[in-house]
């Protein structure tokens, strides 16, 4: 009926047996303008973020002499893995000379826990002020929010005199404690803002359901949060291993982190620059933030695809 | 409607949210197994009243009573309450026996009491086949009707509906209002129901309470406030299309009249209520429905000519628009009646049917 009406209103049908006109998908050109203009400058800042980590794996793999000859570009003529093994496990710093190995290990008992510490306290946290709004509820959330704004530096000596009136200073577990607290601030308001988004309603159900604090944090809400969990690591890893200032703060030399044990080796001013051997020490340093990019980042998407189609 | 006993009793409840006052000193007395549903528009603090017989919100003040246990102070999950509510609130992770059963788990049931339990209420709501299968794979009515069955194995004595069909679509939402009726007569269970939608309230309740501002304005039969609306809100509420509002004089004297503009329309037929003719200002009101046209409208006991504005047809009928003593006035015709602007027409009504509304306090003369 309709299309009756249509085409007798038009003088003439615009003409249905005239094929040669746009029909379909408009055709895109590989080689357009857009195309050109998008690409070369993707490549561009592609190429000028990943030259230094080039020269960096290219002047870890030759010897001293080659390095000498001052062609930071070129190939290794002759692949060594010499300063990688001294990197790790001969280089010296101040007394020791058992490489990064060391600092790698205090690191990594260092960041676990830190993680792990920081973040199951930050999420309850944030469950408890996103969902059981008890009284002065708002009045925490401020001041733990006005502490994230404090700069370290304001806090570094007044923490040292705790950690020795508490004989902790110097110790691993001093510092695990440090960087949970500092930790807590950013993380606790991501929690909070991510229970906050979800349903209020599903939080209700649960407890007409008879599940009490723990059990709407355990069986409901810690299932539905694994992207903002991923987030958390993301960040806390990368975070705490890359820090320097309190680890080389509230540390001895037996037990710095394995980035001030880098600066140590890097930095020293007695004999030749190893360069190849600063470079492969750096990588090594660098390897764990970036094995957890990629790893959590595959994770990360599917976490938030998986989140996406929540009922 | 089995009357035998109280269900669930509000005595005096009020909630304050800081200063901003929700719920006023409301009572509410719901019988065993009645099918009550609180109507209001947004904001009128029906959900809210539902939310503290649920526990789910503390009061400020009152008491709650659920089977003349006092239960105030106690837990939503000690209450012997269900909930179902608008987003459904599915556990997303879970399988749909998984919803069904957690609260069960939470409570530590055997396991062969609760697969006995979500048979019974798979069997009910006819979700068997859908039992292995996650929320997101499932429809909005399917959700819902998960939603309801995690009230089912509950074994509760009140079932809460928090606007369970406001999120589906209409034809949905039509089908699942059956089934909620059906539901609730082969349970007996008591039902509170909140909604804003009129027929919801209408085909479902028992008695309708209609909110506005925290405060109930009328409680009773579905029947009873359409017909005869305790105030002017409330007739305005219920009925779509909605009542006409003539604003007049009411003039005392034998027969009392309304006049408005050139009509006068005797009321000898109207029943006043309680305070009786006062005289004044007040607001006439009749449903389009009750409105005869042509032939039928000189039967009535008043009646006038008037000419049509708009025709707005409706499938099933036709809402047609004209002028009455200068106010806009609409009334129902048959579908098949060709009607066009201008045509001149006779329309009546039985005062009988209409209400009278004071101006100044909205309630009914």
């Amino acid at each position: 009926m309709a299309d009756h009406a249509v085409s007798a209103a038009m003088p003439q049908s615009v003409a249905r047996a005239d094929a040669s006109g746009p029909s379909g998908p408009k055709p895109r050109h590989m080689f357009s303008r857009r195309n050109i203009f998008l690409y070369g400058t993707l490549i561009v800042v592609a190429l000028y973020y990943l030259l230094p980590l080039y020269v960096m794996v290219v002047t870890s793999l030759k010897g001293m002499p080659e390095i000498r000859l001052g062609n930071i570009f070129s190939p290794p003529l002759e692949i060594t893995f010499e300063p990688w093994v001294k990197a790790w496990s001969q280089a010296c710093t101040g007394l020791n000379c058992d490489g990064l190995s060391r600092g790698f290990w205090n690191s990594v008992r260092i960041t676990v826990p830190s993680v792990v510490l920081s973040i199951a306290i930050a999420s309850v946290n944030g469950y408890a002020l996103a969902n059981w709004r008890f009284k002065g509820a708002d009045t925490f959330f401020v001041i733990l929010i006005v502490g994230a704004f404090i700069p370290y530096q304001v806090m570094i000596y007044p923490i040292v005199i705790i950690l020795r009136e508490i004989g902790l200073y110097g110790s691993l577990t001093g510092l695990v404690i440090v960087h949970s607290i500092f930790g807590m601030p950013i993380l606790t308001l991501l929690f909070r803002n991510y229970f906050t988004s979800m349903p209020e309603e599903l939080f209700r159900a649960a407890r007409v359901d008879g599940a009490g604090f723990w059990g709407i944090y355990l069986r409901i809400m810690l299932p539905m949060s694994l992207p903002i969990f991923v987030v958390a690591v993301i960040l806390q890893v990368t975070g705490i291993w890359n820090d320097f200032l309190f680890g080389v703060v509230y540390t001895r030399p037996d037990t710095y982190p394995m980035t001030v044990q880098l600066n140590n080796i890097v930095n020293s001013v007695q004999g030749v620059k190893e360069y190849n051997v600063n470079m492969a020490a750096t990588i090594l340093t660098g390897l764990v933030p970036l094995i957890v990019y990629f790893i959590s980042g595959k994770l990360f998407v599917r976490g938030i695809a998986a989140g996406a189609v929540k009922g | 409607m089995a009357a035998n006993g109280t269900s669930v009793s509000i005595q005096d409840l009020s909630l304050n949210f800081g200063a901003v006052s929700v719920l006023q000193t409301l009572n509410l007395d719901v019988a065993e197994g009645e099918f009550i549903v609180l109507l209001g528009p947004s904001g009128c603090g029906k959900s809210t009243l539902l939310n503290c017989i649920a526990g789910l919100l503390d009061i400020s003040k009152g008491r709650i009573f659920i089977k003349g246990k006092n239960v105030t102070w106690e837990e939503p999950k000690d209450r012997g309450i269900g909930m179902v509510f608008q987003s459904y609130a599915l556990y997303p992770q879970m399988t749909v026996e998984k919803n069904l059963s957690f609260g069960l788990r939470v409570a530590g049931v055997p396991k062969d009491d609760i697969a006995k339990r979500i048979a019974r209420a798979a069997e009910i709501l006819q979700i068997e086949p859908l039992l292995q299968r996650k929320p997101a794979a499932l429809s909005g009515g399917q959700r819902q009707r998960v939603a309801i069955g995690r009230a089912l194995v509950r074994d509760v004595d009140v079932f809460l509906f928090d606007e369970p069909l406001s999120n589906l679509d209409a034809k949905l939402r039509s089908e699942l209002r059956v089934e909620i009726k059906l539901l609730h007569r082969k349970l007996q269970n008591t039902m509170i129901y909140v909604t804003h939608d009129q027929i919801e309230a209408m085909t479902l309740a028992d008695r309708i309470a209609v909110m506005k501002g925290g405060v109930i304005q009328q409680l009773d039969a579905p029947q009873t406030i359409y017909n005869r609306p305790v105030n002017r809100f409330v007739a305005g509420f219920l009925g779509s299309p909605a009542m006409n509002f003539i604003e007049g004089q009411l003039e005392g004297g034998t027969p009392p009249m309304f006049r408005t503009g050139s009509v006068s329309i005797p009321l000898d037929r109207y029943a006043f209520d309680g305070a009786g003719n006062k005289g004044g200002a007040c607001v006439f009101g009749i449903r389009p429905e009750h409105i005869a046209f042509g032939e039928a409208a000189n039967a009535m006991p008043f009646a006038t000519d008037a000419a049509v504005e708009i025709v707005e047809p409706m499938g099933s009928d036709t809402l047609v628009w004209t002028k009455l003593g200068g106010h806009n006035f609409s009334f129902r015709v048959e579908a098949e009646k060709t009607l066009r602007n201008g045509d001149p027409i006779r329309i009546g009504f039985d005062p009988a049917r209409a209400s009278l509304f004071d101006t100044q306090s909205g309630n009914r003369m």
